[in-house]
């Protein structure tokens, strides 16, 4: 079943004095349960894709679909929804809620979504422990290493079991031990639940996690790499 | 959970909040301290005007050629169901000799029972037999008269028996500067009618139906008497002071709306700087309206905590006026100071609303990709 789906999708942005046209034209599907690496060098597009995957912007251009729904045809309050219930976020900057807890920060995306605090709770400390976190969860972000931080924002992208995982350079701001252990729980992800992955990265040690990499340069598809 | 997000972020910012904080009580304690007082100089001055209440005052009507009451007019009214005293008074501004001193003194002809009613002596016992006078507080001071003292009247010598308390204002008779004297005595020093009559009612209700009758049994024809009732006078005033009140308020005010601009002003920087959080929260599944909600949550909370701190303070600010200015306190333990605490608290708390509207009204139009991208 195909979970994602790219049309021609191109993107510009439009500054005052000059245009940038980030994406040309790229097309391609994910299965539920593909591991989908998006490789590329800074500034090919990367971010922007994955903005477009995620609903968080519209392309200028082509069609995205996320279970056969067009998000260039949703409204703000539906592509919120869609996000909150079909897809987890994972940010190189880890982007957690500094005043809140890391239970707090888990919890979040349920608090959206009206879950009862009990259950919330529950669920926050389950995804927590399954991170290795039982013992931070009290713990505010900058009483966090960053490794640990990055598993909180696992732990928050999972809250409401989407069926979608985005990862932006998830290991970018880590060291190659830590980055190691986050793509690892990352890869359980989609082994034993089966959550898609979709993860943009410039770090090619990183092409082993994938059952599909697409290389990307200038906008445009230059290679697409089934390693599985 | 979104207060406990609310609260955090003031927290992050404690100084910022605090001063919010502070304007607004400020705010909410000058609005309520002078509504508190404002109810207390309004008490303190009606509390004067207590006993003439149910008085009803009649004059003649002078454009209709009347320059005095008549006899069978005052039976008239004091045959009306109702009325407990109709008091005819007769005045004249009389020449008055004491030791060296000569003077023009208001005098009053009145019946001894009436008199009595009315005012209490301060000194000496209240007694209008033939050659005997009362005289008011101010004049006995001003012409240092004594119970026993021998004044002239046009030519005619009269006792002082009683010096009376010093009255505040009234409208009726004002007493403090006058001699009153009894009906014969003035009758045979004066040639002038009576120049008024007060109309006493058994009850307050009683009031509007004396006047309607009076009004259809003397003045059917044509308005003879001017009929006035005391209790609409004191109306008057009373709204004139609502007036008084409603003005200071709105001045005390003002501080309020430079508490709700400083809010306005911390909040709007605080969206700024959390763009970048917000950003993330919608990438999350926050809807629009729950960054409004959370920005207006934490604007309400500011609210709150200033108007409780400002109500609790303008009741001892309250006090604390009604102490310096009326010498007393306890006016400012009364029902409408209840009504004070609440309008400042509700007043203080939609001001922090309202200004807190649109700085959450505009962090919740970001969006989120920008505000995701914001450093
Ligand atoms: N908001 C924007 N406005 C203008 N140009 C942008 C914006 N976002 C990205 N770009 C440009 O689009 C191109 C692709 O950017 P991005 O998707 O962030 O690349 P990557 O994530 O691969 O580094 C770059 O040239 C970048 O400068
Ligand atoms: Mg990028």
């Amino acid at each position: 079943m195909k979970i994602i789906e790219l049309i021609d999708v191109q993107k510009i942005y439009k500054t005052q004095y000059y245009e940038v046209h980030a994406l040309r034209g790229i097309s391609f599907d994910v299965e539920k349960g593909d591991f989908l690496i998006i490789m590329g060098p800074s500034g090919s597009g990367k971010s922007t894709l994955l903005h477009l995957i995620g609903c968080l912007d519209k392309p200028s251009a082509g069609k995205v679909l996320i279970n056969g729904v067009e998000t260039s045809k949703l409204s703000d309050f539906e592509l919120t929804n869609l996000r909150r219930d079909n897809i987890g976020f994972i940010f190189q900057q880890y982007n957690l809620v500094s005043t809140l807890t890391a239970l707090e920060n888990v919890e979040l995306p349920m608090l959206f979504k009206g879950t009862p605090k009990n259950l919330r709770q529950k669920r926050a400390k389950e995804l927590l422990e399954l991170v290795g976190l039982e013992k931070e969860i009290d713990r505010r972000p900058n009483e966090l290493s960053g490794g640990q931080q990055q598993r909180v924002a696992i732990a928050r992208a999972l809250a409401n079991s989407p069926s979608v995982l985005l990862c932006d350079e998830p290991t970018g701001n880590l060291d190659s031990k830590t980055g190691e252990q986050i793509m690892k729980i990352i890869r359980d992800l989609n082994e034993e639940k089966g959550v898609t992955v979709v993860l943009v990265t410039h770090d090619v040690n990183l092409k082993k996690f994938g059952d599909t990499v697409i290389h990307l340069r200038d906008g445009k598809i230059q290679e697409v790499e089934h390693v599985h | 959970m979104y207060i406990d997000i609310a609260r955090r972020n003031l927290e992050r910012a404690k100084i910022r909040s605090v001063l919010a904080v502070v304007g607004i009580f400020i705010g909410v304690m000058a609005v309520g301290a002078i509504g508190i007082f404002g109810e207390s100089l309004k008490v303190a001055v009606m509390q004067n005007f207590e006993d003439v209440a149910n008085e009803i005052v009649v004059y003649p009507n002078p454009q209709q050629g009347y320059s005095y009451v008549e006899d069978r007019d005052i039976r008239t009214i004091e045959k009306i169901p109702g009325v407990k005293s109709a008091i005819a008074l007769r005045s004249d501004a009389l020449s008055l000799e004491f030791k060296n001193k000569k003077i023009i003194a208001t005098v009053y002809a009145m019946d001894e029972k009436n008199l009595k009613e009315m005012f209490e002596a301060d000194k000496g016992s209240i007694k209008l037999s033939s050659g005997s006078c009362v005289v008011g507080k101010r004049l006995a001071d001003f012409l240092s008269l004594k119970i026993g003292s021998k004044i002239t009247l046009e030519g005619r010598e009269l006792k002082v028996a009683a010096i009376l308390k010093d009255v505040g204002a009234r409208f009726d008779i004002n007493p403090n500067f006058a001699v009153l004297v009894s009906e014969d005595d003035f009758k045979k020093i004066s040639g002038s009618e009576v120049s008024m009559v007060i109309v006493k009612a058994e009850s307050l209700e009683d009031v509007p139906e004396i006047k309607k009758a009076i009004e259809e049994r003397i003045n059917k024809k044509e308005e003879k008497l001017i009929v006035v009732e005391m209790k609409m006078i004191l109306q008057t005033i009373e709204n004139a002071f609502g007036q008084i009140n409603l003005f200071l308020m709105a001045i005390a005010a003002i501080s309020l709306l430079v508490a709700g601009v400083s809010i306005l002003n911390i909040m709007l920087m605080s969206t700024i700087e959390r763009t970048k959080e917000i950003g993330v929260m919608r990438a999350i599944g926050a809807q629009r309206s729950t960054i409004l909600k959370i920005f207006i949550t934490e604007a309400a909370i500011l609210g709150l905590i200033g108007s409780m701190i400002g109500s609790a303070l303008s009741l001892v600010g309250g006090i604390l006026i009604d102490y310096a200015i009326l010498q007393d306190w306890s006016y400012a333990l009364q029902p409408s100071t209840v009504f004070y605490i609440i309008l400042g608290l509700s007043v203080g708390i939609s001001t922090a609303i309202f200004s807190g509207l649109y700085p959450a009204w505009k962090a919740s139009k970001l969006e989120p990709i920008e505000a995701l991208r914001y450093e």
